[in-house]
């Protein structure tokens, strides 16, 4: 009976995917390089899942005014992994192949541990991720703690960065300090993603 | 990089242009031409040529997307922006909020978005001084969004009112009638949290005719802007069942925004969402079961109760009368007559359940054993069993004989009444496991309810019935004889010990022993207290409790009572609570019904700032340590 109410509880919890307080759903996915990159394989540390698509705007204030990547250094030179997640479908002409995105990502002057290509949209599906950027942390045993947006300013004026509350920056300065995270579910803000 | 940022620019130069040159030649109007963008045209229009004092004067952002393309509404769904405008007015001079028409809900892969596809009109009333003398100059900052499935561009226009331009009543007007009313007399609401949302009971008044309703949230992310939401008629009324947001933003406590019939009609609604005083929590918005899912759990829970230690010795009894052997035709009827009972004794509690919900009574599953005379009388029968069991007494030596003599010279009623008999004895058992389908049935409609329930009533009836049917698995049973005595010695005791603990829960219900575990370490629970505690920053567990509740029994001795799970609560800091059901108490079935539940155990972790986290119903200490590890790194 308890297995049957296991596989019952099991079933029910493979619904709430990408849902703060539960497992974050583990995935390997293709870096630029074409090296696969997987989720578990970064246990015992905070990891930072971005989505990101160079193509929206929302993406180019965070990118555009450096904010984007100051949070990448920042946070990777604490121990943090950065992933940066493109799950634009192939075949959309906002896709870009690896070569452009290292390009692009070269360009801006991104840090992220890792950008990886979700061509097929599945990892972004898992997480229920609906905007670039849209942001999740996920902690050393591998729980998903933070899921929502990057700020509180929702524009795409450069300027708003400055005065915004960032979110990930306060929640992953919590986590590293040991605190609990004040704002653990914010509202994401941004482009759709382009599944 | 991406062309996508020339727009604005674009659009900013083009404006800037005009503002010069609208400073240096001063009065001349021409700058209030509409701006168009590659996908937008953009103007403010007006009721009238120009404002007269002490007369409300209506202005209209008008944003003409091209064919494909969107702009947004007030919450824009799961991406995008409302278009924002910023009035540049005289002194004096004071513009009110936008009126948003109804929006479209506009799918975009597995999201949504709310917005305008085509044309729209955003109105807003300005107030002018009473010493307002015209002409007056009425400008604006509009920023927008537009969008179609593929792209989104951010565009904004510095806009003039041209006060020689023809006066737009008629398109005002038109725009006018297509703003949302506010759902006032003759409608009625009520909202209840149901499991993954809230169930919306609308009765509208007797002339509404609709063919699809939708709610749009004023709010956004607490309710689902995606998923589809079902509506039912009833006989009075309709009932709208709106999901929840999957990574919900806090407590979704009222339904605020706009009831839109047809695509086209909305009425403005706020109805508070009662007794959700907390987030549903994730495993909530999982527990909404899909109809067949519910089906099939309640029959795999009816199969289980066959198993359960106070049904176990009774349906004993029914296997070695069976064993004794009969002809097969005389089984056959009496297997199915004792199905019969079984379901029927299901039906009429689902029934009795649903007419005292119908009633306004704040009841749950469980109910019955909420009451103490139905305890007493339980408790009674199960002694009557368990001495009879023992060989005490045989049945025919209590009830008067023509009683006796009917049952024995009327075994179909005989049979039935077993199967009646095997429901009243399981619900003890009933209550603590079959939660999620249960809470599942009567959140839904009454046929649903029955539906679920008579799944439950098949699950348990079916081994005997199948039994009756193929006598010769029964075969592999030992012949009859005098083990049979010895054996029926055994099953009474797993009854006398149901008796015990039934005087257990008779004696807190009649006040004569204390709480169960009021032990120092739990508190009472109370909503405010759990409100109070997550406000201080302290995470709270709170087990939903009732001393009729087996499971929750075992799970307090296996797991809360271990001096290892109270040191691990100790060391987290975390508050206990323990909400007592073994009474009646309309709070805490609120409280459940808010977790998408209707019946005992629930075990909740509320955790300050995040989303409360539901264990499971079978506790274990590793559930345990496991939510209480992931409270802090």
């Amino acid at each position: 009976m308890k297995a049957l109410l296991a596989a019952a509880l099991f079933a029910a919890g493979s619904a709430l995917a990408g849902t703060v307080g539960q497992p974050a759903p583990d995935f390997a996915l293709a870096d630029l390089s074409g090296k696969p990159v997987k989720l578990s394989d970064f246990r015992g540390r905070y990891v930072v899942l971005e989505w990101v698509n160079p193509e929206c705007p929302y993406v180019e204030k965070h990118y555009g005014s450096a904010n984007m990547q100051g949070l990448q250094k920042e946070f990777t030179s604490k121990n943090a992994v950065w992933l940066s997640i493109n799950s634009t479908r192939e075949g959309h002409y906002e896709y870009y192949p690896p070569q452009k995105m290292a390009g692009w990502m070269k360009e801006v002057g991104g840090a992220p541990s890792a950008t990886l290509l979700d061509p097929t949209g599945k990892v972004g599906r898992a997480y229920q991720a609906r905007t670039t950027p849209h942001m999740y942390i996920v902690d050393p045993k591998g729980v998903l703690v933070y899921a929502g947006g990057i700020d509180d300013k929702r524009s795409t004026s450069k300027a708003d960065v400055k005065t915004a509350k960032n979110y990930v920056r306060a929640a992953l300065g919590e986590a590293l300090a040991g605190k609990p995270i004040s704002a653990a579910s914010t509202a994401p803000y941004g482009c759709s993603i382009k599944y | 990089m991406a062309s996508d940022p020339i727009y604005p620019m674009c659009l900013r130069g083009f404006a800037l242009a005009l503002a010069l040159l609208s400073l240096a030649v001063p009065g001349i109007p021409g700058m209030a031409a509409p701006v168009r963008t590659e996908q937008v045209e953009a103007e403010l229009v007006a009721e009238r040529s120009a404002p007269k004092p002490g007369k409300p004067f209506t202005v209209a952002l008008r944003l003409q997307a091209i064919k494909g393309w969107h702009t947004y509404w007030r919450n824009p769904g799961d991406s995008g922006q409302p278009t924002a405008i910023q009035w540049q007015l005289p002194p004096g001079y004071r513009a009110g909020p936008i009126q948003w028409p109804v929006p479209e809900k506009l799918p975009i892969g597995p999201l949504a978005n709310y917005g305008y596809e085509g044309e729209v009109l955003l109105l807003t009333d300005i107030a002018l001084p009473p010493d307002a003398k015209a002409p007056a100059r009425i400008a604006a900052h509009a920023k927008w969004l537009v969008c179609n499935p593929e792209r989104c561009i951010p565009q904004e226009a510095d806009l003039v009112l041209d006060p020689g331009a023809a006066p737009r009543a008629q398109q005002i007007a038109y725009a006018r009638e297509a703003l949302p009313e506010s759902a006032g007399p003759g409608w009625s609401f009520k909202a209840g949290g149901a499991a993954g949302g809230v169930g919306l009971e609308i009765a509208p008044p007797a002339d509404f005719r609709a063919t699809t309703l939708h709610f749009f949230p004023y709010e956004e992310g607490k309710v689902h802007h995606a998923a589809a939401q079902a509506l039912e008629r009833r006989d009075a009324g309709l009932r709208l069942f709106i999901p929840a947001a999957t990574q919900p933003l806090g407590a979704l406590e009222r339904l605020h925004g706009l009831l839109v019939a047809d695509g086209v009609r909305g009425f403005e609604i706020d109805v508070p969402v009662k007794g959700v005083v907390i987030a549903a929590p994730p495993m909530a918005a999982a527990s909404s079961l899909g109809l067949v899912a519910a089906l099939a759990l309640a029959f795999a829970g009816g199969l289980i109760l066959n198993l359960m230690p106070c049904v176990l010795p009774v349906l004993s009894i029914k296997v070695l009368g069976f064993a004794r052997g009969r002809d097969a035709h005389a089984m056959r009827v009496h297997g199915l007559l004792y199905g019969a009972g079984v379901l029927a004794s299901f039906l009429a509690l689902a029934g009795l359940l649903m007419a005292l919900k119908a009633a306004g009574t704040a009841v749950g599953w469980g109910f019955q054993l909420q009451s103490p005379v139905f305890v007493a009388l339980l408790a009674m029968l199960f002694l009557a069993l368990a001495l009879n069991l023992s060989g005490a007494f045989e049945f025919r030596s209590l009830v008067p004989a023509r009683l006796a003599n009917a049952a024995a010279s009327h075994p179909h009623a005989d049979a039935f009444l077993t199967g009646v008999l095997a429901v009243v004895v399981a619900s003890p058992c009933t209550v603590p496991f079959m939660g999620a389908a249960i809470g599942f049935a009567l959140t839904e409609s009454a046929l649903v309810a029955l539906g679920v329930f008579a799944a439950l009533g098949i699950g348990m009836a079916v081994p005997y019935v199948l039994l009756a049917f193929e006598p010769r698995w029964l075969r592999r049973l030992p012949k009859p004889g005098p083990w049979m005595v010895s054996l029926k010695r055994w099953l009474a005791l797993p009854l006398y010990a149901t008796v015990g603990w039934l005087a257990w829960v008779l004696s807190i219900q009649m006040g004569f022993a204390g709480a169960p575990g009021a032990k120092d370490l739990w508190q009472p629970y109370s909503e405010a207290r759990v409100a109070e505690l997550v406000a201080q920053g302290k995470p709270v567990f709170v087990d939903f409790t009732a001393a009729w509740c087996v499971t929750c029994q075992v799970n307090k001795q296996l797991v809360l009572s271990r001096p290892e799970t109270e040191r691990a609560f100790a060391d987290r800091g975390v508050r206990l609570l323990r909400a007592d059901w073994t009474k009646q108490d309309p709070g805490i079935t609120r409280a459940l019904a808010a977790l998408g539940r209707n019946g005992v155990p629930v075990y909740v972790l509320y955790r300050p700032g995040r989303e409360p986290r539901l264990l499971p119903e079978i506790l274990t200490r590793e559930a345990v340590q496991t939510a209480l590890a992931d409270l802090q790194p």
